[in-house]
């Protein structure tokens, strides 16, 4: 029996810095970047959304390809994550679609401008799970640790970005990766 | 590090969307990026890069910033520049050839490391492979600007994968560098989903990363000993302190010198000998004398 070979991609909404002359900057950088969505996003603007941009993308061979299997398994407003699933030899068609949208999706077209950047590209649910909590763990220690900074303690902190670029990048480390093969 | 070499600049952008687009890449991981001017024709006088010091807060982390110009030219031999008074400026130059005898001459005997091109316009040539592989093996880069795409309709979207797919056909995704061209903070992407977007184009993973990593690196360093190096090819990269001379002589290998210690010793030792042994002679001489 052969199974169907999945992807599931996780999302971060990115939003951009403020314009630190028309508003007071005292919001640290990155709360501003991971605020919450507050759009009346839910999953079904968000899949009808994507198969629009697929569409555009791929044409009717792209909107094909993602017909059936597309879906958002988790979509949290609080922390402007979302978990995606389609299906394995499509992902990269749902990837640049999402790379190529620039505002949240909502009914009206009226949603603020953003990026949708992937984070994380794993063969199970789980292991998107996994990466989400400990994103989010680390994004909160870093806030805390930008809020509490003074100028004057400023110590250089570690790029916490590269590693997960080469997460995204390769997958094979995740298990049913393996006997997805098979 | 990721490099993002191409951050346009005009006296029309303001400080604080500049600074918007720098920390946006600096927060998705970009850790050099260049601020780009365009040139049509050489500036007048002798001034400074014309780009804003920019002032921020310390809690908000820039990347390393570069100054770079980008000569746009339509007639081949690009006489109204002066190159050496421009190198002075800017830490990078590239060109935009606007016509196929312009790009020809670019690839083949233009001193600057990186064409670029306005790659969703209809350019009225193709990308042949010998100039271009002719260019890549002289080491000139080629450069896309994947926000050139994003910001394009859909028509312009076409024209970019076109001219995209037909560079990296007639260079075989060799010598490819990706940039950003983000004229705003929204075009910026993640380097992931930059390499994702490549890939799809046909530039493979491999060489999109090298792209964003690599190659921009090694125009960077280039672009730094041609200017700050001895003609070009040397460069002095750390200058020790002058040793003390002392220490140096002490501190060379142990044994050997214990060796040559010991020899001097029983050379002493031996001609001491020998003296102790003239001297009795010397004294039984003149003892013998006496008598």
């Amino acid at each position: 029996m052969v199974r169907v070979k999945e992807r599931y991609l996780l999302v971060n909404i990115i939003y951009p810095p403020e314009d630190s002359r028309a508003g007071n900057s005292s919001k640290p950088n990155l709360i501003v970047q991971h605020q919450p969505t507050t759009e009346n996003l839910t999953p079904g603007i968000l899949v009808r959304a994507l198969k629009a941009q697929v569409a555009s993308l791929f044409g009717d061979y792209g909107a094909g390809c993602l017909e059936s299997d597309l879906s958002v398994k988790y979509l949290s407003l609080a922390t402007s994550t979302v978990i995606i699933r389609c299906s394995r030899d499509h992902y990269q068609m749902l990837w640049s679609a999402l790379t190529f949208m620039d505002r949240v999706p909502t009914k009206d077209g009226t949603g603020r401008p953003c990026i949708f950047r992937v984070v994380r590209v794993s063969g199970t649910i789980r292991k998107a799970e996994e990466e989400a909590i400990r994103q989010a763990k680390q994004r909160l220690i870093e806030a805390k640790e930008a809020s509490s900074q003074t100028p004057s303690s400023l110590a250089p902190r570690e790029p916490s970005h590269p590693d997960v670029i080469l997460d995204a990048m390769d997958g094979s480390d995740d298990e049913s990766m393996h006997d997805a093969d098979d | 590090m990721l490099y993002d070499l191409n951050i346009p600049w005009s006296p029309s952008t303001t400080d604080s969307q500049l600074l918007q687009t720098l920390t946006l890449s600096a927060s998705l991981g970009y850790g050099a990026v260049a601020l780009n001017t365009t040139l049509t024709q050489a500036p007048s006088g002798q001034q400074g890069a014309p780009f804003p010091k920019l002032s921020h807060d310390s809690s908000t982390k820039l990347p390393r910033i570069l100054h770079r110009a980008t000569l746009v030219f339509d007639d081949p031999a690009a006489s109204n520049f002066s190159l050496p008074a421009l190198v002075r400026i800017y830490d990078i130059l590239a060109v935009r050839p606007l016509s196929d005898k312009a790009f020809q001459n670019a690839c083949l005997t233009f001193d600057t490391p990186i064409i670029s091109m306005d790659l969703t316009q209809n350019l009225g040539f193709y990308f042949r492979p010998k100039p271009c592989m002719a260019a890549v093996s002289r080491g000139v880069r080629f450069e896309i600007c994947y926000s050139q795409a994003l910001a394009a309709d859909a028509r312009g979207r076409a024209q970019f994968i076109a001219n995209a797919t037909g560079l990296i056909r007639a260079t075989r995704g060799r010598g490819i560098m990706i940039s950003s061209e983000a004229r705003n903070a929204l075009t910026v992407r993640a380097p992931a989903d930059v390499v994702n977007l490549l890939d799809v184009w046909g530039l493979g993973r491999e060489k999109g990363m090298e792209g964003l990593g690599s190659v921009p690196r090694s125009v960077v360093v280039n672009e730094g000993v041609k200017r700050t190096g001895f003609r070009g090819v040397v460069d002095v990269v750390q200058a020790l302190d002058a040793p003390p001379t002392k220490e140096k002589k002490e501190g060379q290998p142990g044994q050997s010198s214990n060796k040559k210690d010991k020899k001097q010793k029983r050379k002493n030792g031996e001609e001491t000998q020998n003296q102790s042994k003239k001297m009795k002679l010397v004294s039984r001489d003149a003892d013998t004398a006496k008598k």
